[in-house]
């Protein structure tokens, strides 16, 4: 497919993300002939883990009021120079959203991140290319200690997804991967510029920990899976139905596609019994989706949605 | 910005929100200067470079720095701890980098700005971004593989 050989710039952008798809197949196929190399992004992996597990703590170090100051100033600035046509509003909002949190650190350093336009059209690929990237960061953010890692533990999951459920306005839940070996640890809710997000974290024996982000990017999108890869953090992310799934980890292309279908799955058949109409309902389906390989069962232990319970408070 | 400060600044909290704090001063000031539909991390990172530039020429030697091992123990958690000796050993090994190098590595690696925002930023040709993102990471993983180990997720 594509003949010129690897070169050292690739390896580097394979591991930063910053390589087309085409590309970044054809530096797979070499990695896998060439152990040395696929040592070194290993190596270069491990090295990026480092730098945010030495520097992902400033994000939760309350900005000084001048800084704080600053940035409200700042955010106010650039959306009042802004008066472009409508369909800038979004990003508009983006920006601002961006600018809040990407200076004020409060909570949310993923949020920066693809902050640009598009045109109308790239729009709604973009838009679950954003919401791959906000459940990428959120990942990498809420794994990087885990004093922090849930608001919600598991242990009623009656709770965790109703809270959860209501927080994102529709109707979510954590699937059960106990039988791929990931243990339900718990969740928390996002506020993310595309709306609200639910983050459920698993964690297996080996204590790897995998993360499925759920939201309602408000827009049609195709149904397949897609994938990214940034530093050392995986995600496959694919819409079904009025909502978006997006699953990272740090673990090898291969593996995340295994739980990816398993969750896909369990996603798709849904929680057993569907609650008392009190959720919105869902918008209409355009299209059916991708792996035929995926297995059908459904997942035994998830429970309806309870609308009542509160959930403690974060 | 404030995390890449912090790195750059060899995690000294103070002179990094100094910094930060000019770059926003800044940012308002030239708020005008920003055009939609071009990426704003990218804008505020070339700002907090400059202002960065411009404090390392009109300051007198280096910036005062920090032992690591007083930052460390904030760093780490307590369920962390078996990997602190890497952790501690990375910041040496990100301290002892050319500053031209451990930029390039900070903003690529840590905040994720493209290649092409990056040699913009700098105002270099993206072919030096990557040869020195090259030998940073090099370096970094020669002096850890000296450590004992070739994978750093080993190293002891």
């Amino acid at each position: 497919m594509n003949a010129r050989a690897v070169t050292e710039d690739d390896l580097h952008a394979y591991v930063d993300g910053q390589l087309d798809s085409t590309r970044r197949l054809a530096v797979e196929r070499w990695l896998a002939d060439d152990p040395d190399a696929a040592a070194r992004v290993e190596d270069y992996r491990a090295q990026t883990a480092l730098l945010h597990d030495l520097f992902d703590g400033v994000l939760r170090e309350p900005p000084s009021d001048a800084v704080q100051d600053l940035s409200d100033r700042l955010k106010g600035r650039l959306a009042f120079n802004d008066n472009r046509p409508p369909w800038h509003a979004r990003p508009l909002l983006r920006v601002a959203a961006a600018v809040l949190l990407l200076l004020a650190g409060a909570g949310g350093g993923w949020f920066g991140r693809g902050v640009q336009t598009v045109s109308p059209a790239g729009q709604q690929r973009q838009t679950l290319a954003t919401f791959a990237e906000e459940a990428t960061q959120a990942h990498r953010f809420y794994t990087a200690d885990e004093r922090f890692q849930v608001e919600l533990g598991a242990d009623n999951q009656d709770e965790l997804n109703g809270w959860l459920s209501k927080r994102v306005g529709r109707d979510v839940f954590g699937p059960d991967l106990a039988r791929i070996g990931f243990r339900l640890i718990g969740g928390r809710s996002l506020p993310t510029d595309l709306g609200a997000g639910a983050q459920y974290m698993y964690v297996n024996d080996a204590n790897k920990r995998i993360t499925l982000f759920v939201g309602a990017p408000q827009s049609g999108n195709p149904s397949t899976f897609s994938f990214t890869q940034n530093g050392d953090v995986a995600t496959f992310y694919w819409v079904e139905g009025a909502l978006s799934y997006a699953l990272a980890g740090r673990l090898s292309k291969e593996e995340l596609l295994e739980i990816a279908k398993a969750v896909y799955s369990d996603v798709k058949a849904g929680p057993p019994r569907r609650p008392p109409a009190n959720e919105p309902p869902p918008r209409p389906v355009e299209v059916a989706p991708p792996p035929s390989t995926a297995p059908q069962d459904a997942p035994a232990t998830v429970q309806p949605i309870s609308d009542t319970q509160k959930p403690k408070d974060s | 910005m404030r995390r890449y400060a912090r790195a750059l600044l060899r995690n000294n909290r103070a002179d990094a929100e100094d910094l930060v704090q000019e770059a926003l001063v800044r940012a308002v000031s030239r708020a005008d200067s920003f055009q939609a539909g071009t990426n704003l991390r990218a804008w505020l990172f070339t700002i907090l470079h400059n202002v960065h530039v411009n404090q390392v020429r009109s300051k007198v030697g280096k910036p005062a720095e920090v032992d690591v091992d007083d930052v460390e123990s904030k760093l780490v958690s307590p369920s962390r701890q078996e990997e602190s000796v890497e952790l501690r050993e990375m910041m040496r090994l990100i301290d002892a980098l050319p500053e031209e190098q451990r930029k390039v590595l900070l903003l690529v690696a840590l905040e994720g700005l493209k290649y092409e925002e990056v040699a913009e930023m700098l105002g270099v040709p993206i072919g030096t971004v990557m040869s020195r993102l090259s030998r940073a990471r090099e370096a970094i993983r020669a002096k850890l593989a000296n450590e004992g180990g070739v994978a750093l997720r080993r190293v002891k």
